[in-house]
């Protein structure tokens, strides 16, 4: 086709403001999909997408529409909507040449969105703006857009207002992405470089890249190279997605579409790759490549050591469809075997957790999450570690270094002091504040990444009644006085209790361990001492009292049965626990280390 | 179905009343208040019961009668008498069969103990629940300290001569000064045996339901505990024999109340439940216990429950239908399980030796040796030649000791269809 009648947009939004409401219409009204077709949010395939309100895996779709008298290709990129994917977003957002910008008319412009759209724009993207949502009572499109015009330079006037769940003047983005975004540009000429967007496994088809075309072009089933990985890529077939995949063996300069690659794992192709051509390919690759990094890791464990073959296969199964999914074998003297995972961010390790139980109906228990801390050795080595286990006794440290990140968080004003209170507890430094509006305020400070991996997103939400929200990117590596916490049961260490602290914060941490394990752990036949030390060193103790009398004085009469079933229930609830040095640990304990800072 | 066919075995033979003049707050027993209308029907309905399970039952002799419920004593004497006549009528009873009836000291007389000792009732057991006026009133009851007092001497004018009393340990709040105040007023009774069972708060009560709102705090378990030691001595001392959990007796005259492994004034009908032995159950919702030989001679026990709203249970009786409606097939393993953990309560006698063999056609040791080996190391039990009896520690850790010998998932028994028999 024509380069002239293409378009590439994403559309980007903060969560709930209406973008898979808007794909959807969008889809319907060029005749992609049919009504009856339409799945609800069909870009969101995934249930726990649908749920947390967010796209995880992006994907495409090519949407003819006709306007003035002319055919359009307009191809619709999804991005995932969270901070743990940023960089997925920055490479969907890369494949566009424009992104429309969904705000909803009750709530105005908000952080999250904040943070989509600077990607957007330091992309060189053309902004769309459309107030959504008009249909609610408490929508204020005109105030909402002035914001936008002010943001934006956009006039207010010249901004659709749509209700995209009601239909309503929903055309008007169509037209107006048709108008204002640029087409696509490259010489079709020039050697094939295709940019991979996203990756999926295909049962069949093996792993099926999402390409945008630059330059050059792909005819027939030509032999192709991941230029990152040096992958030699023998291609099934090559098509767009309407939004099936539909085999065209052609994709030219400008267009979108996928490359069914013939590769057997994710892992041999790299979202942000470039493909072209094994024979007279392209010498430079895009820009803006990236390996995939772990940031957070933590342990992973079947509930029932029996199913640790039944994790180890549904973690194969998930890394199929997770390229950013990383873990190896791991075991613990108190949940026996298991693996070590990595994950992109908390985030991410939430959606691994709750697949996992969903999806694959499987009790698990997640350790405490930790970063790769860099550990200088007395010999003058260095070493890097990812759990508490691994850190060498203090002795044989002469110093530990953590990653530290920029966190920018986006909220309305009146919280700044709350907010600020969450980041210096958290041992954050203030950067600078910029002010958007007169209402809204852009806090960006250091932190170490440690300390926003556990529960710092759900605080920081509560703290701000749900309106800030935040963005972080991995800086550098400082210096800090870091121990290893352990917590003994009955004199017994549990080694996946034990957590990497900053001195400062350990006794406090220890004393809050201590008392949780207290009102976890239940009473056993006999007193059970709980511990926190820092070495050989007890910073904080607590006893959990013997059990003065378990024995049903009831009166069953005849009725057997039920103080039989009685009785195995209460068994079937210890077989979830943990032994550790003859006391039972239920499985809560070991998560409840994820919790420390509740109250 | 076969029994197990020894003219010498025990036998208990229990009937359900389901009948209160008042609902306790507390209790999740299959009984109602407010049916006065079904009184004569029910009773119907359990002597045509009784007769049509004699025929299954053969000649074998009842060595126990016990009549629960609710409240038996709130029927006529003449259902009583029709009640007892149709006992005599469908089943033999054994030479010295023991006879209970549970009484409720706000619905007795002298002329209805009067009525009970003239059909063979030779056991009472009534129901007191306590001595203190406000925790009565707590507990739903619908007697008073008074009322106690006068069903007791009108219990013992009838001729009575072996009495039980009921109590209730462990309420919200209950202290140790109160609950003393209730056993010394009870000792100084005199009752031949003394059930006392901590308080439970079970689902689908009242009593479930101010817990679960605030609006009554639940029972503390600790101090249920410190009441369950503190009885275990002061009625130690008072010369009662604690031969099973909730349970003490008054030994015979000629038994050394230290050394005896059962007081003859043990409930006899309540040892076949401990001792694993059979019985049937008569009566809305009663449970039944029946043994059989597997091929290779294994006990294996059937145990059932009949339908337990009245009115469906009296139309079912009445159309000939059967008024089963849960059953269960307890495999060789789990009937071992159950001995052991039904035997283990009882604080003298433990579960001897021969009596599982017999049962079982096995040895205990080989059975659970890894079991006693454990429980014994952890001082919960003891062991001898002839039983295997709980430690004082065991017995107030007696859940995790009984679950120990249960298969460590909880084992689905063979449902059997309700009503095949």
């Amino acid at each position: 086709m024509n380069l002239d009648h293409i378009r590439n947009i994403s559309i980007i939004a903060h969560i709930d403001h209406g973008k898979s409401t808007l794909a959807d219409r969008l889809m319907q009204m060029t005749g992609t999909v049919t009504a009856r077709e339409m799945k609800e949010q069909l870009l969101d395939s995934m249930d726990l997408e649908r749920e947390k309100g967010v796209t995880i895996k992006a994907s495409a779709v090519r949407m003819i529409y006709r306007y003035e008298g002319k055919e359009y290709e307009i191809n619709l990129i999804d991005t995932p909507g969270h901070v743990d994917f940023s960089y997925e977003v920055n490479r969907a957002l890369q494949a566009c040449e424009g992104a429309v910008l969904v705000v909803d008319a009750s709530q105005g412009i908000q952080a999250q969105t904040m943070a989509h759209l600077f990607a957007a724009l330091e992309q060189d993207l053309t902004i769309v703006p459309v107030i959504n949502k008009i249909d609610l009572p408490a929508a204020m499109p005109d105030d909402v857009a002035e914001e936008v015009e002010e943001l934006l330079g956009v006039p207010a006037e010249d901004i659709p207002r749509i209700s995209a769940k009601t239909d309503v003047n929903v055309e008007a983005v169509l037209h107006q992405i048709i108008e204002q975004v640029p087409p696509p540009t490259g010489d079709v000429n020039a050697p094939l470089r295709a940019l991979v967007f996203d990756c999926l496994y295909d049962p069949y088809k093996g792993v099926i890249a999402y390409v945008r075309v630059f330059e050059g072009k792909i005819e027939g089933t030509p032999r192709l190279t991941a230029m990152t990985t040096g992958k030699v890529l023998e291609p099934l077939e090559v098509g767009v997605l309407t939004p099936a995949m539909l085999v065209t063996n052609s994709l030219a300069a400008g267009e979108v579409g996928y490359i069914a690659t013939g590769l057997k794992t994710l892992q041999d192709l790299d979202v942000g790759d470039t493909i072209t051509l094994a024979e007279g390919g392209a010498t430079e690759r895009l820009p803006g490549y990236q390996p995939l990094k772990p940031m957070v890791f933590a342990g992973l464990y079947p509930s029932d050591a029996d199913d640790y073959g039944e994790l180890r296969d549904a973690l194969e199964k998930l890394q199929l469809n997770d390229a950013a999914l990383v873990y190896e074998p791991e075991t613990s003297q108190a949940l026996g075997f298991g693996f070590r995972l990595g994950f992109l961010g908390l985030f991410h390790m939430e959606i691994v957790q709750e697949r996992l139980e969903r999806e694959y109906d499987l009790d698990i228990i997640f350790t405490a999450p930790s970063v790769e801390y860099r550990v200088n050795m007395t010999d003058g080595s260095v070493m890097t570690i990812d759990s508490p286990a691994a850190l060498p006794e203090p002795t044989k440290i002469t110093s530990v270094e953590e990653p530290w990140c920029e966190l920018r968080i986006f909220s309305p004003s009146e919280h700044i002091g709350t907010i600020m209170d969450l980041v210096t507890k958290r041992r954050g430094e203030l950067k600078n504040q910029t002010w958007l509006d007169t209402k809204r305020v852009e806090i960006a400070c250091m932190i170490p990444l440690s300390e926003i991996i556990v529960d710092f997103y759900n605080e920081l939400k509560a703290r701000t009644r749900g309106y800030a929200s935040m963005d972080y990117t991995l800086d550098e590596y400082r210096a800090a006085d870091m121990v290893k916490l352990d917590i003994l049961v009955n004199q017994q260490p549990v080694d996946a209790l034990s957590i990497i602290v900053h001195r400062d914060d350990a006794y406090h941490k220890g004393q809050r361990l201590v008392s949780k394990m207290k009102e976890i752990i239940p009473r056993q036949m006999f007193t059970v001492p709980i511990q926190a030390a820092i070495g050989n060193k007890i910073i904080s103790r607590a006893n959990v009292q013997a059990m003065r009398k378990d024995v049903l004085a009831k009166c069953y009469g005849g009725d057997i049965t039920r103080k039989r079933k009685l009785l195995e229930k209460q068994t079937a609830g210890k077989k979830r626990m943990k032994m550790v040095g003859q006391v039972e640990i239920p499985q809560e304990a070991f998560m409840s280390v994820l919790r420390l800072e509740e109250e | 179905m076969d029994s197990i066919p020894s003219p010498v075995d025990p036998f208990g033979l229990y009937i359900h009343i389901p009948f209160c003049e008042r609902k306790c707050p507390y209790c999740d027993f299959n009984t109602y208040a407010g049916l006065g209308d079904l009184f004569e029907r029910t009773v119907d309905a359990l002597c045509a019961e009784m007769a049509g399970r004699r025929s299954r039952l053969g000649d074998r002799p009842v060595t126990s009668v016990f009549v629960g419920g609710g409240t038996p004593t709130v029927l006529a004497d003449a259902q009583l008498e029709q009640l007892m006549a149709a006992v005599h009528a469908s089943f033999s009873l054994a030479a010295g069969c023991e006879i209970t009836f549970e009484a409720n000291p706000g619905t007795v007389d002298r002329d209805k103990f009067g009525c009970l000792r003239s059909l063979g009732v030779n056991r009472l057991s009534i129901g007191v629940q306590s001595f203190q006026p406000e925790e009565l009133r707590f507990l739903g009851r619908i007697h008073d300290v008074e009322d106690v007092y006068r069903a007791f001497d009108a219990a013992r004018t009838a001729g009575f001569g072996n009495i039980n009393l009921d109590f209730i340990f462990g309420l919200p709040h209950q202290e140790m000064a109160q609950w003393q105040d209730t056993l010394g007023r009870a000792l100084a009774l005199g009752p031949e045996h003394l059930s006392l069972y901590s308080l439970i708060v079970e689902p689908n009560t009242p009593l479930y339901h101010w817990v679960a709102t605030g609006k009554t705090d639940a029972p503390d378990e600790d101090m249920a505990g410190e009441l369950y030691e503190a009885t275990i001595e002061r009625l130690a001392a008072a010369g009662y024999v604690h031969y099973e959990v909730s349970n003490w007796a008054k030994p015979g005259s000629t038994q050394p109340p230290d050394a005896v492994l059962m007081p003859e004034y043990a409930c006899r009908h309540n040892l076949v439940y401990w001792r694993n032995q059979e019985y049937l159950g008569i009566g809305p919702g009663a449970h039944s216990h029946l043994r059989r030989r597997d091929e290779q001679g294994r006990a294996v026990s059937r145990r059932w429950s009949n339908h337990k709203p009245v009115p469906g249970y009296v139309r079912r009786v009445q159309q000939a239908e059967p008024v089963e409606d849960f059953a269960e097939e307890v495999g060789p393993r789990l009937s071992m399980g159950e001995t052991m953990m039904l035997g283990l309560r009882l604080v003298r006698e433990g579960v001897e030796r021969e009596r599982f063999q017999a049962l079982h056609r096995c040895d205990m040791e080989e059975v659970f040796a890894a079991q006693l080996r454990d429980l014994q190391a952890w001082g919960m039990i003891e062991t001898d030649a002839a039983r295997v009896r709980t430690t004082r520690r065991g017995l107030l850790m007696g859940n995790q000791t009984a679950a120990l010998f249960l298969p460590d998932e909880a084992v689905e028994t063979d449902a059997l269809e309700a009503g095949q028999h």
